[in-house]
């Protein structure tokens, strides 16, 4: 528009804004939005109570406003306005950048989560004993011996090692050369813990066993934790006991076993693990050697803070404290119990006062992850056996106020501020990639200061990574991504899915495990394969049930399935059952599922939540047609036009992920318009040309790594700079999409990130 | 006549003087106050390979006279002692002597077939039924007026760890025994390991909170809250400690043990102490109203040599008649059991009852019991059974001869002496006549 030529004078006037000139956003903000979203965009308790952000760009939500705001009166904030005023808000707060800026993400002090404080207090016992190392072979170590009279054992038949213990002999004989009339067997080995969680475990046997699971009496048989030694009329009887176990560890495992003139024999070691069903005990399971018992803390605490989507230890609560408190307590009480078993100290050790000292002073100063100073020896130390005549009385003392400090429940303490220095690094390692304490290994490399170049931390990276705890760590990463210990109802209506039971639903989330496992320790390590490979894990019971050539027994192998076309996670009937109701699919759940997990899409909760009603429909619709029905109103469509076309394109996979071609008699249609986070279209034929899709999209990587970084730093990853994100994924694309350089980086990164808290004057 | 303690402080408590008592004595409530409930307990202490019968037994019914040699310890006792001769064991069925005798001796009823084989005649299982002492507990536990914290407490003394019916006298059911602790230590742990636990907490957190306050001093601002928050916490949990330890309302205080004492065989003596101690101090504090002491086990073996004995105790039990040391030996041996009975109703008598007339033996039966009515002839015929104190309205002072009655049917009269009117226990064939008379 042109100006009159005199208006120089008043062009400042006019430049402040005006009908005539470019509009103010900030000016229409407050006069038409203000109202409703704060001045800030944080909301209004009254009208729109939700932070104004997200990752529309400037277009798209120029185009939402132009469209829908304000609310009942969408005429008034349109064309150049409503441009205008999106800049503006994109600028000041909506944008992910701005929501940075504004309250830019620190490194915080938090305390152990649950699972740290565990893993972090076997780990100070443990430095006492020998480290566990889990062998590859699997099975129990057993010696079966005839016995005479009553369970004398007599003869040293044969040594064998038995895969599972689930023996119905009947009259016969478990080898040749052993007697019917009586014969024993002991069993020796560990038990190799999945998960953290009660466990259940049950013995059953028409004799007499003793099970003794991580004995702190050795392989005594007293006191056994299941005694199912009494039998009655050489009847099936059977008894449990439960007990809390560390996910990545190994249990001392005995089992004694006789029988003696009785004519029915059988013997059947059982668990049901936590989230699980009863079984015999799997020999992925068992392991034929015997390792050192592991002190585990049972005490429930509460759970752990998980509004940022990934567990972190950043609230204390009085149940915390209190668990915290009586855990130690409970622990301290066990170590005096069993102080020859699990510290290594000799009988003559133990009433040395001096000996009991420097133990103190040892578990001291690795609880709290570096060597103690003075004034942490004199409180924890020296105090406490100056002050107390009975040696053992100080070491109770001492070890309950390590486990009680903030020394040992808030990691960062063990941190220097600036330049990390050895011991930093060797805490930061060994919380990162095992949520645990650092290893003899690690200590000596800090003590002997070794732990502050590049390739002295890359190689302590490299060992570490191939350790089982890391693989642990790693396990719960895809846990939490793929949210397979969250409660689903997996339960479907038998008289549509017969023989879709419990037994099949553990099989299927074995199957899923067992996938992405072999996918991130597999050579290439390629994230890519986790949405595009082919194959399934697949056993006898599981290849029935979906139709794929007959597999023989309970193992899982890697097949193909013709005829049904399978994208990784994506396809895996445990997840396309996971997220389905009971007697149908859910193109919603999935779709939702997918788009977040998976494809790095920001959705935010619906507006109007509204439950699916399968009555209310038409019976002869299918269910794309219903769903579309339902979500066609434009306020849904915001996030449903991404919903959506995700879900659509898995409607070839009914409510238990079985291959279908019609719904409702009429043929499935899985073709989709996918639209991506700049608002451009993709024709979608199916699920494997979405994938195909979500493996080069910047937000499913970005989502990938952020998700990574999360779980094993427990820190957001803008606290360690703006362009992290970036720079990681710049770097993860360059090695192949591979997921362990991804960790090894990450890892590099956060072990070597300066503190820039300003230390406060020391008083 | 001496005015009951728990009348003095009761009107002491109501603010009334010593100069008012013949006054406020004639009130009806504060009678009535007086013998509401007091308190009943039991205790059964068994000891194994039966009993020397000519060292122990009267030599004829009625009230009694001299005590034979292995009761003298128990001398002080007369006068609340009750010997009752000629009670069997009838059980027969599954299972060697000991066994049947072990398992069935409180429960009187078969055990079960099973596959624990002893010396002779059939392997056998549990017992099928429940123990008296249970029996008792589940019905006091049932009244509000007479239920405790743990009902019942089972306590050992060198007791093997292994879990079969050798070992086990007490039954919760069929097939369901239940294990006593021989364990001072784990007992202690029990009864007071919270209190205790406590107690060391509440000394220590002031530490806590001075580490804390140390560390919050050097950290940034914003994590300083994180730590002010834990601080508060701690504050409050400490203070909640000392509040709850000074209201502890225990009668008698947590008695101290000896941290030094290993539980080895040669420490039994004083393990048999601790264990006794711990006992009495657990029903001074109305902890429970049933108890158990099980020395050893059927067939025990020990070799007590704070007595000069070194050959274990069942080898002995086997000697014949003529073997004049072994008989010795064998009167030692069941003389310290009898000594260790003493020691309990001794401390029990030192103890007056609260709310009652009387010391606390005034108010509990102790049973003395054995698996076997001699040993080497295994007879399960006149079962040593003694009873010892106040409280079950028996007539006490006298000597019994049944002459072959069945067990059953004394189990049978100290369920009714609780007031637990049982028509029969355990095999119902033993039991059918009913309880013996005794009061």
């Amino acid at each position: 528009m042109r100006l009159p030529f005199f208006s120089f004078v008043v062009i400042p006037f006019l430049m402040t804004g005006s009908a005539l000139g470019q509009p103010d956003g900030r000016k229409i903000y407050v006069t038409h939005c203000a109202s409703c979203h704060g001045d800030k965009g944080q909301g209004n308790e009254e009208e729109y109570d939700e932070p104004l952000w997200g990752r529309k760009s400037v277009e798209s939500l120029s185009r939402y406003i132009h469209r829908s705001m304000p609310e009942e009166k969408e005429d008034t904030v349109i064309d150049e306005d409503a441009h205008a005023v999106a800049r503006y808000i994109h600028e000041e707060f909506y944008s992910p950048a701005a929501q940075l800026r504004n309250r830019p993400p620190r490194i915080e002090l938090l305390r152990l989560t649950n699972e740290q404080y565990r893993q972090s207090a076997a780990d100070l016992i443990e430095s006492f004993k020998r480290p566990q190392t889990i062998i590859p072979e699997r099975g129990l170590r057993g010696r079966y011996f005839n016995v005479e009279k009553m369970n004398k054992e007599k003869e040293h038949v044969l040594e064998r090692i038995d895969p599972v213990i689930n023996f119905d002999w009947g009259s016969g004989v478990p080898a040749e050369k052993i007697n019917q009339n009586g014969f024993s067997v002991r069993w020796s080995g560990s038990l190799l813990a999945p998960e953290t969680g009660l466990y259940q475990f049950r013995v059953r046997t028409h004799n007499s066993a003793l099970f003794l699971l991580n004995s702190f009496r050795g392989d005594d048989d007293k006191n056994s934790f299941i005694d199912a030694y009494v039998s009655t009329r050489n009847e099936s009887h059977e008894k449990s006991g439960s007990k809390f176990l560390l996910a990545g560890r190994g249990y001392p495992v005995f089992l004694r076993y006789f029988t003696y003139k009785e004519k029915v024999a059988s013997l059947h070691l059982e668990w049901k693990p936590p989230g699980g069903i009863w079984e015999a005990i799997p020999n992925d399971y068992l392991m034929p050697e015997v390792l050192d018992t592991v002190t585990v803390v049972g005490t429930k605490f509460p759970p752990d803070d998980r509004s940022l989507g990934y567990e972190r230890g950043s609230g204390v609560s009085k149940e915390w404290q209190q668990a915290t408190t009586y855990a130690a307590v409970e622990l301290v009480n066990h170590l005096i119990t069993y102080l020859g078993t699990v510290s290594g100290l000799s009988k003559e050790q133990r009433k040395d006062p001096a000996a009991l000292r420097s133990y103190a002073h040892q578990f001291a100063s690795r609880a709290f992850r570096r060597p103690l100073n003075a004034e942490q020896q004199e409180t924890f130390v020296d105090r406490r056996f100056n002050n107390q005549p009975d040696p053992m009385v100080a070491l109770r003392h001492s070890m309950l106020l390590v486990l009680t400090s903030p020394h040992f429940l808030y990691p960062k303490l063990a941190e220097n501020n600036g330049p990390p220095d050895d011991y930093t690094v060797a805490s930061r390692l060994a919380l990162i990639l095992w949520d645990g304490l650092p290893d003899k290994e690690l200590l000596h490399a800090a003590g002997t200061g070794k732990l502050n170049q590049p390739e002295q931390i890359s190689t302590q990276i490299q060992r570490m990574l191939h350790n089982s705890k890391t693989r642990r760590k790693m396990k719960g990463f895809f846990n939490r991504w793929l949210a397979l210990d969250e409660q689903h109802d997996l339960g479907k209506d038998p008289s549509l899915f017969p023989g879709f039971n419990e037994r099949l639903v553990a099989d299927l989330r074995r199957s899923l495990e067992r996938f992405v496992d072999e996918v991130a320790w597999s050579p290439r390590s390629d994230y890519r394969e986790l949405l595009l490979d082919q194959h399934l894990y697949l056993n006898e019971r599981l290849a029935r049930f979906y139709e794929a050539e007959p597999l023989q027994g309970d193992t899982l192998q890697r097949v193909t399935l013709p005829g049904r076309s399978n994208s990784g996670i994506l396809t895996h009937p445990f997840l396309l059952a996971a997220h389905a109701y009971h007697d149908n699919t859910s193109p919603i759940h999935r779709g939702v599922f997918i788009s977040r997990k998976v494809l790095g899409r920001l959705l935010k909760p619906p507006v109007e939540a509204v439950t699916f009603k399968d009555e209310e429909f038409d019976p002869s619709l299918t269910m794309r047609e219903k769903v579309t029905k339902l979500t066609k109103a434009t306020s849904c469509m915001e996030c449903h036009k991404i919903i959506n076309p995700v879900g659509f394109s898995l409607e070839n996979f009914d409510a238990v992920g079985r291959h279908r071609v019609s719904d409702n008699e009429k043929p499935v249609n899985t073709k989709s318009r996918y639209i991506d986070e700049d608002e451009t279209a993709f024709q979608i034929g199916n699920i494997r040309e979405l994938a195909e899709l979500a493996a080069g999209s910047k937000p499913a990587h970005e989502k990938f790594i952020t998700t990574l970084f999360h779980h094993f730093t427990k820190q957001s990853i803008n606290a360690y700079g703006l362009d992290t994100t970036a720079s990681l994924h710049a770097k993860f694309i360059k090695s192949g999409y591979n997921i362990r350089s991804l960790l090894v980086e990450l890892t590099t990164l956060a072990v070597s990130h300066e503190t820039e808290d300003k230390p406060l004057a020391l008083k | 006549m001496t005015i009951p303690r728990s009348r003095r402080t009761f009107l002491r408590d109501l603010g009334l003087s010593g100069a008012s008592l013949p006054f406020v004595a004639g009130l009806p409530s504060l009678q009535a106050a007086q013998n509401q409930n007091p308190r009943q307990r039991l205790i059964v202490v068994f000891s194994p390979n039966g009993t020397l019968p000519t060292q122990f037994w009267q030599d004829s019914p009625g009230p009694l006279k001299e005590l034979k040699a292995i009761l003298q310890p128990l001398a002080p006792f007369k006068d609340r002692m009750l010997m009752l001769k000629g009670l069997n064991n009838k059980i027969r069925g599954d299972g060697d002597g000991h066994q049947r005798g072990m398992s069935c001796l409180l429960t009187g009823i078969e055990l079960l077939p099973g596959n624990i084989q002893g010396g002779s005649d059939s392997p056998a299982g549990w017992a099928s039924g429940i123990s008296i002492d249970q029996e008792i507990r589940n019905f006091l536990q049932k009244n509000p007026a007479t239920r405790t914290r743990f009902g019942s407490l089972e306590f050992g003394v060198a007791v093997p760890a292994r879990a079969d019916n050798w070992t086990r006298m007490v039954y919760a059911g069929s097939n369901k025994p239940v294990a006593p602790v021989d364990d001072p230590y784990q007992m202690l742990n029990r009864l007071y390991g919270q209190s205790k636990d406590r107690a060391t907490l509440a000394g220590l957190l002031d530490d806590v909170r001075e580490d804390l306050t140390k560390v919050s001093s050097r950290i940034s601002s914003e994590d300083q809250k994180r730590l002010k928050e834990h601080l508060e916490l701690v504050r409050s949990m400490e203070s909640e400690l000392k509040r709850t330890g000074d209201e502890s309302a225990l009668v008698h205080p947590e008695p101290e043990l000896d941290p030094n004492i290993e539980l080895v065989n040669d420490n039994t003596p004083e393990i048999s102490r601790m264990q006794i101690d711990l006992l009495v101090n657990s029903l001074a504090n109305d902890m429970c109203r049933v108890a158990s002491l099980q020395y050893m086990r059927s067939v025990g073996q020990a070799r007590m040599r704070w007595l000069d004995v070194e050959e274990g105790h069942h080898h002995l039990s086997h000697e014949p008649d003529k073997n004049k040391n072994a008989q010795e030996k064998l009167l030692r041996i069941n003389q310290w059991f009898a000594a260790e009975i003493a020691y309990l109703a001794s401390k029990l008598d030192s103890l007056p009852e609260p709310g009652a007339e009387g010391s606390m033996l005034d108010h509990t039966t102790i049973m003395w019991t054995n698996e076997l009515g001699k040993g080497n002839s295994h007879s399960q015929n006149d079962i040593p059974f003694l009873l010892l104190g106040g409280g079950s309205k028996f007539k006490m002072g006298q000597s019994h001869d049944f002459d072959g009655q069945p067990h059953n049917r004394l189990l049978l009269s100290l369920a009714h002496s609780f007031g637990h009117e049982i028509q029969h226990f355990g095999n119902k064939t033993q039991s059918k006549d009913g309880p013996l008379q005794l009061t």
